[in-house]
This record gives structure tokens, sequence and C-alpha cells, in this order.
């Protein structure tokens, strides 16, 4: 194998690689702000709409911000995951 | 024989060919997944929902710098060359020889958190986290003109929301001042200040100057936006 074509192999390995960290990483990037902004929410009902000891109105808005803002960028990132997920099932690689 | 190696060898070589473009195609995922980045910073508001109780405290006051010091760490190995920026996914070409966005983001939470009051570093982590890409992506598909326009709209809104329970003129005040400052950050580039840490610094330190001059101009602090969650135990 000539120098060129081993450094195209590595680079592939290297993406593959990279690649792979974006799998792994993509459920904390979803789930874990959506937890946060449940969190908010769930603050909010519990220590205002419920006891109505606190102004709260804010983490209600914030809870609905970091869910709404997180999904508007969470669906084309996992459609583009998915085509590429199978990009690579189906080059068999 | 040869003619089966030959075979073999031919395939091989389209193959990695058509591995190379999908790789190529991998630009598209990136720009993606940079987005869901950004806006998996806003978890960072966690900080203020946690309970003010004794080892949540310290862990409130430790674990952010760990983080970053560790961020710093990784750079440092990278850009000296010890950990390999393919490693990194995601990485901008600019980026392969100087500190990446991710760390000045970092920074930029982190100094907003521990030095900030909340009701400034709330709203300019939201810009950061969602105004930012989505000025991007306007930029991408429209023209500059108009993500600066739905920048400008999208951070005033966040700086109105935190201020909500502030005087209607200080709420004002502070949506256009925020709101321009996080639109400026956002716009001018510098090669070794990313935007990630202007988009956050900027706004922060004018709201700042106003937090300062707020009651020589009348006005009372407003209260609180998150209030820290009591201990279930």
């Amino acid at each position: 194998m000539n120098k060129s074509k081993m450094m195209d192999v590595r680079k592939i390995e290297n993406d593959k690689r990279a690649f792979r960290t974006e799998l792994l990483l993509a459920p904390l990037l979803v789930v874990f702000p959506f937890i946060i902004g449940i969190i908010f929410i769930n603050d909010w009902y519990v220590r205002d709409f419920l006891e109505g000891s606190l102004d709260l109105h804010g983490e209600l808005i914030l809870g609905i911000i970091i869910i709404v803002g997180n999904i508007l960028f969470d669906i084309p990132f996992i459609k583009s995951l998915r085509n590429f997920t199978a990009l690579f099932r189906k080059s068999g690689k | 024989m040869v003619k089966n190696v030959k075979v073999t060898l031919k395939d091989t070589k389209q193959k990695i060919i058509d591995t190379r473009d999908k790789i190529n195609s991998i630009d598209f995922d990136a720009h993606w997944y940079r987005r869901v980045f950004h806006a998996f910073g806003a978890s960072f508001l966690l900080y203020y929902i946690l309970p003010d109780g004794n080892w949540i405290h310290v862990l409130k006051f430790w674990v952010p710098p760990i983080i970053v010091i560790i961020a710093i760490l990784i750079e440092i190995f990278r850009l000296k060359g010890f950990i390999s920026s393919d490693h990194f996914f995601g990485l901008r070409m600019y980026e392969k020889n100087r500190v990446g966005s991710y760390l000045f983001f970092g920074v930029a939470a982190l100094i907003l958190l521990w030095r900030f009051p909340q009701q400034i570093a709330i709203p300019c982590i939201l810009c950061a986290c969602f105004a930012d890409p989505v000025m991007g992506e306007i930029r991408n598909r429209f023209d500059k003109k108009s993500a600066i326009i739905t920048g400008f709209i999208l951070c005033m809104v966040f700086f109105m929301i935190t201020w909500y329970k502030a005087d209607i003129t200080l709420v004002l005040l502070v949506g256009i001042i925020g709101a321009a400052g996080a639109v400026i950050g956002e716009t001018k580039k510098f090669y070794w200040l990313d935007d990630d840490l202007m988009i956050q610094m900027v706004p922060a330190f004018l709201l700042l100057i106003i937090w300062f001059a707020i009651p020589q101009l009348g006005f009372s602090y407003p209260g609180d936006v998150i209030y820290p969650g009591l201990m279930p135990w």
C-alpha cells in the first residue's frame, strides 16, 4: 500500500472514531437538556403552582425555552445522524 | 490469481473512494452536532436551581471550574500534538491550530455563573446557546442582515424575559443594550477570541454597567429568576 492510500485509510479510521464519539455523546446531548427543562417546570409546578409560595414564573419560561430550543436543534441532528448511520451500514463500515 | 488480486484491489480502492465521499458529507452532521452542542449549554442553568446545602454548595463551587480545567488541559495536549485533532468531532479547520470554541464557551459560562448576578448570566448564556446557532443557520440560508435582525430580536426576548420583574423602562433598556451587545459579540470575529466568548461577555459587561447604575437611574433591582431548590431530605 502506498503512502497516499495509507493516509486515506488512516483518515477514514480517525473520522470513524470521531463519528463514534458523536454517537456516544448523542444521548447525553439530547436527553440531558430535556431533563433540566423538566426539572425547571417541575420546580415551578411544586413551589409556585401548588403551594403559591414563590414567584417562579421565570422558571417555567426558562424550562420551556430549554426544552423547545433543544428540540428545534435535536430533530435535524437526529435526522442527520440517522442518515449517516444508514450510509455507514450500507457501505458495510 | 493475478486477476483476482486486481479485482480485489480495484474493489478496495472503490470502497475507499466511496467511504471518503461519505466521510466528506460528515460536515453536514458536524454542523448539526455543533448546533446541538450549543443548545446543550442551556443545561448549565441547572447551577442556579441546585439547593444551597453544605455538600451541594461545595459541588456548585468546584465542579464547574474542574470541568473547565480539564477542558483546558485537553486543549493544551491537543495543541501540543499529544492528542490528535481527529479525535475532536465537529472541530472547524481554523480551530485545529488554535483553542477550540467549546473552551471559550465554557470559560465564558464559568465566569458568568461565578461572578455575575443571575439576571445578567442567564440571558447571556441563553444567547450563546440559542441565538448564536439560530443566527448561524439564518446566515447560511438567507443573508447576514436577516441573521442580525433575527438574532437581535431573539436576544432581546431572552433579556426581557429574565428581567420581567424589573420596571418596564429598565426591561426595555436592558433588552436593547443586551441584545445589541450579544449581536455585536456574535458578528465580530477574531482569530484568537471566539464569538462563543464574545456573545456572552460583551452583553454581560454592558449589563454590569447598568446593574451598578440601577440605583442612580432610580430603579430597584429585579428579583431572582431561579431560586435554589429545596433539599429533598
